[in-house]
């Protein structure tokens, strides 16, 4: 990851997590608020591959372990893990698919980063995560977390692939102007 | 489909991360000061961003509330009133059993409310995860003389203890958790027993401690009992039997109570600024 690189992913992450503790923890349904730092490391890993996906899922999880009463690292690992998966998943498919495939993709990938995180918290360390709440969330979560998507994709896009498109732009030009 | 050849750079690169993840999972759970340091220098360089950010918020998330629980306002609104037609029959009892509660706060020795130093502080942040309902955060820390531990009360008695105090932020760990453990008492017994929480709008549970002979009737008040390893003062109030359950195994009484302490719509809460001679108490 390059440095600007770095610089952009840090600031979405920072504004991402605002928004997610300031505005989203309060806009609920049903009691339920979306992942959108979840939805950081699925898209992060769609657009950034394995490492950067795990690198940015780790990033995330790392600053949602901030404000959680869970042991700090649960949701790194969590995300981490989800980032990566993403990450292998879009090398396997096409990268010109469907935006529908893609937004699904993205949320399986969201609810089984929940069902990953409430998993190893129950074995490692948090025995009470698993609630009578858990199909709500998952269903509630998944489905809230979904219409971010597009919006998470575009602002990893922006991350990982603008410099690289600009740079591709500039390389054209020189090569029409030669 | 021909499947890209991962680099082996990719899987060291997850292997570092997770192997940092469960490190950072273990010193935690083992309490380990750097990390709580590393914890509260984080969330304080973030705290001005979130201020900003909450100004901007907060009049849209109190939008989107009143427009979401519209019905169960409505509800709460029609069972207050109900309530409160009960209770003003029930006033005449309860002026006696205030008169008890005073006279036996004497009796056992238990220190009195108002002696306690107290803060109030705002409620900044509900919880912000879907996993952990019980917790709330309020927006004052340390440099207030709040420690971890301390006694967290709403109109009516006791709501929480505090939990990871930051500078100039805390967080509250509600009653109604089935983690936390109260010792209490009711009103006119000596018998000490562990209250827990029951979960989200769920009932208060003392399921143990409390003897089969100990008289106790639905409707008496339970007490923090402010025991020598309590991290609460005593004679706080926490809530009423709404049922009680013998269990004729053990020979004891469980009780299903019902918290006194306001814990739904809460703007302000007080935190005791009081701490126990020994600092080693687990919860009840």
């Amino acid at each position: 990851m390059t440095f600007f690189r770095l610089v952009k992913a840090g600031a979405v992450l920072i504004v991402l997590l605002i928004l997610q503790l300031e505005l989203f923890a309060s806009i609920r349904f049903f009691g339920v608020m979306p992942e959108i730092m979840l939805g950081v490391a699925v898209a992060s890993g769609w657009h950034g591959g394995p490492t950067d996906g795990a690198i940015m899922g780790f990033a995330s999880g790392f600053l949602v372990d901030l404000y959680l009463a869970s042991p700090m690292g649960l949701s790194a690992l969590t995300y981490a893990l989800i980032g990566y998966l993403l990450g292998i998943i879009s090398e396997l498919i096409a990268e010109d698919v469907e935006r529908i495939v893609r937004t699904v993709i993205s949320l399986v990938g969201i609810v089984l980063g929940l069902v990953t995180f409430v998993l190893f918290g129950e074995l490692i360390a948090e025995p009470n995560l698993y609630n009578k709440n858990f199909g709500k969330i998952l269903v509630v979560g998944g489905l809230y977390t979904g219409l971010f998507i597009p919006l998470l994709h575009f602002l990893m896009e922006w991350v990982f692939h603008q410099g690289n498109y600009r740079n591709n732009q500039i390389a054209m030009t020189r090569v029409q102007r030669n | 489909m021909a499947v890209p050849q991962r680099s082996s750079g990719s899987r060291f690169t997850l292997a570092i991360l997770l192997l940092t993840s469960v490190t950072l999972i273990s010193l935690d759970a083992r309490g380990y000061e750097p990390l709580a340091n590393l914890r509260k220098a984080t969330t304080a360089i973030i705290e001005p961003f979130r201020n900003i950010a909450s100004t901007i918020f907060d009049p849209i998330a109190d939008a989107w509330e009143s427009l979401s629980e519209g019905d169960t306002l409505e509800k709460e609104n029609a069972l207050l009133r109900e309530q409160l037609s009960e209770l003003l029959e029930y006033r005449v009892t309860t002026e006696g059993a205030v008169e008890e509660l005073a006279a036996l706060r004497t009796q056992l020795d238990l220190e009195n409310l108002g002696g306690q130093e107290t803060i109030v502080a705002e409620i900044t942040a509900r919880s912000v995860s879907n996993f952990d309902p019980y917790m709330i955060e309020i927006g004052k820390g340390t440099q207030n003389g709040i420690r971890e531990g301390m006694a967290v009360v709403s109109v009516g008695g006791l709501i929480g203890r505090i939990e990871d105090p930051g500078l100039r932020s805390s967080r509250v760990r509600l009653i109604t958790d089935p983690n936390v453990n109260v010792g209490v008492l009711a009103v006119g017994t000596n018998e000490i027993g562990i209250l827990s929480g029951g979960g989200v709008g769920q009932p208060l549970k003392v399921s143990d401690g409390i003897p089969v002979s100990t008289d106790v009737e639905i409707g008496s008040i339970m007490v923090t009992s402010g025991s020598e390893r309590s991290p609460y003062p005593g004679g706080f109030a926490v809530g009423t039997i709404l049922e009680i359950i013998v269990d004729e195994i053990n020979l004891e009484k469980e009780l299903v109570v019902a918290p006194t302490g306001q814990l739904e719509n809460l703007e302000f809460v007080t935190v005791v600024l009081y701490q126990p001679v020994t600092s080693d108490s687990g919860g009840g």
